[in-house]
């Protein structure tokens, strides 16, 4: 079994009628996502590429069985989206919008735990077991089934590690990207936490950035449990420079905290291996 | 978006947090004319962005109208940092009986807003929070359920404060909380909070940062938006109307397109370990188009200094067609001399590797971001220009 998702995972979409909505909802069917269902109010009973498509999430789910839903709604919209999975009970919300104001997004974290949700993102390109199943924006024919989980802040890097990998025959059992915000919800140590669990799982990579706590959270948990499985680590921005926002809101060094220096060392000591360079990742684990 | 001290005190104001009586000036004379309404000694404040103000000698005294014409000259004078003095707060000056902190900032680990406050005012609070963390009260607090008067009350006791001088802070605290979640703050901090003679508890200072993704809804910080006026490189200001997330760094000649932050940070960190070095950071973000693409490579080829060009980008949320063609608009417009690579990969990778390959582009499709790094380095040396200029 993967973790989060799995090739059995019924996936509703928030914001199905949007032209990003209907762009990935047709990549998901692609991937042979069960998608179920799409949420739209006032559009209920149109359907996009034959997915029906529900007024509301409480709709969707009188039809249908819903594990999972995908928010692909505009900022100001993805708090109030979030609230309508977390009042529907639906397992596991990932948020893939961008730009979500602060304070919606702390909002989005306390009732997520309120309600005992798991809660991805916001600022995600979602999760993929790669050959089951995928919730997000990602290409999925860049990723390849195997036994290496990934656990990043980065979009883009997720995609670029992992299709590194595949090129030289290194498969992933999940990846997941955790997002580029300050404020997020699961974070490094949950996913390691679900790795530990998981059989498919002998190895993880973690990709983290400058700023934020979130790896040394990790560290202090790796260490302080033994984790059993190899960890590979790689921070990226060792070169930024100080007081500077690197395109994602979480990512910038204040006050000398939150450098990748300091990620780096908090996390060798915790004797995860450290690699410096990011093609170091593939010749670490191959 | 971080706000001048005299927007933060419009900001205090507003939800009831008491400021010292002042007037903003931009010259000489209407400083001169202030003294009409505020009454002597004042204190003259340059308003700029950068901490450290007071240590940089950007906060004057005046006692007289002599006084006060030569620290305006002085200030206006005055280089903070490379941040120009456009802007004055003159204010009257207060008699104070005590100082306090107060702030509201993110906390990373728990993931909450935390309010801290100390019985020291004035403070360098990451100082502070080194040296002697035990002087820093702190509060936690619930985005969904904010304290109550009682709590803070409670709090301030922690520090030791009593009587009326506790009370008068706690509703200044009570305002704060309420000031950060109205103005969709990042950071707001009071420091110092004064207590005068007569026990009134004043902000004598304004700290914001606001969350710029709340911009659209908040009407009352949008009349402060100051737009370009403060970037003062031109290539910033187009990244801006492009709508990309652009950096300059230093005099490198290496000019880097990514898509993604983290992409665009590890090919940073990659140019720089084979020796390069990067002029910018330049994330093309989401919802990219063959225009938004052709901007971006505009920007970064007109960076000074820039030899090469290299462009690292998945078609994720993008589509790898899209830009490419962005990149042979590009090509067809300007036929830039400097040698441009590309790597990508994602949906629509053929269409884009066909487009970039017509234009006869070193293109990276299944290698790794090292490898893009390195060909460019060598297509560049191919041409003779320098492009490792740091030899470990």
């Amino acid at each position: 079994m993967s973790i989060l998702i799995n090739e059995d995972t019924q996936v509703i979409i928030q914001g199905i009628t949007g032209k990003q909505g209907r762009s990935h909802a047709e990549k998901m069917l692609k991937y042979n996502v069960k998608v179920v269902g799409g949420v739209s109010p006032g559009k209920a009973g149109q359907n996009v590429l034959g997915i029906p498509v529900f007024d509301t999430v409480a709709e969707a789910k009188k039809y249908t069985r819903v594990d999972a839903t995908m928010i692909l709604v505009p900022p100001a919209g993805a708090l109030m989206a979030s609230l309508e999975a977390f009042a529907s009970k639906i397992p596991f919300v990932v948020v893939i919008t961008e730009f979500i104001p602060f304070h919606d997004a702390l909002l989005i974290r306390r009732m997520g735990l309120k309600e005992n949700i798991c809660v991805l993102g916001p600022n995600t390109i979602g999760a993929i077991s790669p050959g089951k199943s995928k919730i997000g924006v990602m290409p999925g024919f860049i990723y390849s089934q195997g036994n290496v989980g990934i656990i990043s802040r980065s979009g883009t890097l997720t995609h670029e590690i992992a299709s590194n990998m595949t090129y030289r025959g290194l498969g992933q059992s999940t990846c997941v990207c955790i997002g580029g915000d300050m404020c997020r919800n699961l974070n490094f140590i949950d996913v390691l936490k679900m790795f530990r669990e998981d059989d498919e799982t002998e190895s993880v990579v973690m990709i983290g950035e400058i700023g934020g706590a979130g790896e040394e959270i990790a560290a202090r948990y790796i260490r302080e449990t033994g984790y059993p499985k190899k960890i590979v680590a790689f921070i990226a921005g060792s070169r930024a420079p100080e007081g500077k926002k690197m395109g994602h809101a979480g990512a910038i060094i204040s006050n000398g905290i939150g450098t990748a220096e300091s990620k780096l060392k908090t996390l060798e000591d915790a004797g995860v291996i450290i690699a410096r360079k990011m093609d170091d990742i593939m010749n670490i684990l191959l | 978006m971080n706000l001048y001290e005299f927007e933060g005190k419009s900001l205090f104001r507003k939800t009831g947090i008491p400021t010292p009586d002042g007037i903003i000036v931009k010259s000489r004379e209407e400083a001169l004319s202030s003294v009409n309404v505020l009454s002597f000694p004042v204190v003259v404040k340059s308003q700029v962005l950068r901490g450290g103000r007071g240590k940089a000698g950007g906060i004057k005294f005046a006692d007289s109208r002599e006084e006060l014409s030569s620290c305006v000259d002085e200030l206006f004078a005055m280089d903070m940092g490379g941040e120009q003095v456009t802007t004055i707060l003159i204010e009257n000056k207060l008699s104070i009986d005590s100082e306090f902190y107060a702030g509201i900032t993110f906390d990373p680990v728990e993931s909450t807003p935390l309010l801290i406050i100390s019985s020291q005012g004035g403070i360098d609070i990451e100082q502070v929070s080194k040296s002697t963390p035990e002087k820093l009260i702190k509060l936690h607090l619930d985005p969904g359920d904010p304290p109550q008067f009682f709590d803070l009350m409670n709090l301030v006791l922690k520090t030791g404060i009593t009587g009326k001088k506790m009370v008068q802070i706690s509703k200044v605290l009570v305002n704060l909380v309420a000031c950060y979640y109205k103005f969709d703050a990042i950071t707001a901090e009071i420091n110092p909070l004064i207590i005068d003679t007569d026990g009134n508890a004043i902000a004598a200072d304004a700290k914001f940062e606001i969350d710029d993704s709340s911009l659209f809804r908040l009407k009352e910080v949008k009349t402060f938006y100051r737009g370009q006026e403060n970037i003062e490189d031109p290539l910033e200001i187009k990244a801006q109307e492009a709508g990309v997330s652009y950096v300059r760094l230093g005099n490198g000649n290496i000019g880097l397109i990514a898509g993604g932050a983290g992409v665009g940070m590890a090919t940073m960190d990659m140019v720089f370990e084979y020796g390069g070095e990067p002029a910018n950071f330049l994330d093309l973000g989401g919802s990219v188009t063959p225009k938004k693409t052709a901007d971006a490579l505009k920007i970064v080829l007109s960076t000074p200094g820039v030899d090469g060009v290299f462009i690292n980008v998945f078609g994720g949320i993008n589509d790898c067609a899209e830009m490419a063609q962005g990149i042979a608009d590009v090509i067809d417009e300007l036929n830039p001399g400097q040698q441009i690579t590309v790597k990508m990969r994602g949906h629509s990778q053929d269409k884009g590797w066909e487009i970039l390959e017509a234009k006869n582009i070193p293109l990276i499709k299944y290698g790794t971001t090292e490898d893009g790094v390195k060909l460019l380095l060598d297509e560049m040396e191919k041409k003779g220009v320098k492009s490792r200029v740091n030899t470990h």
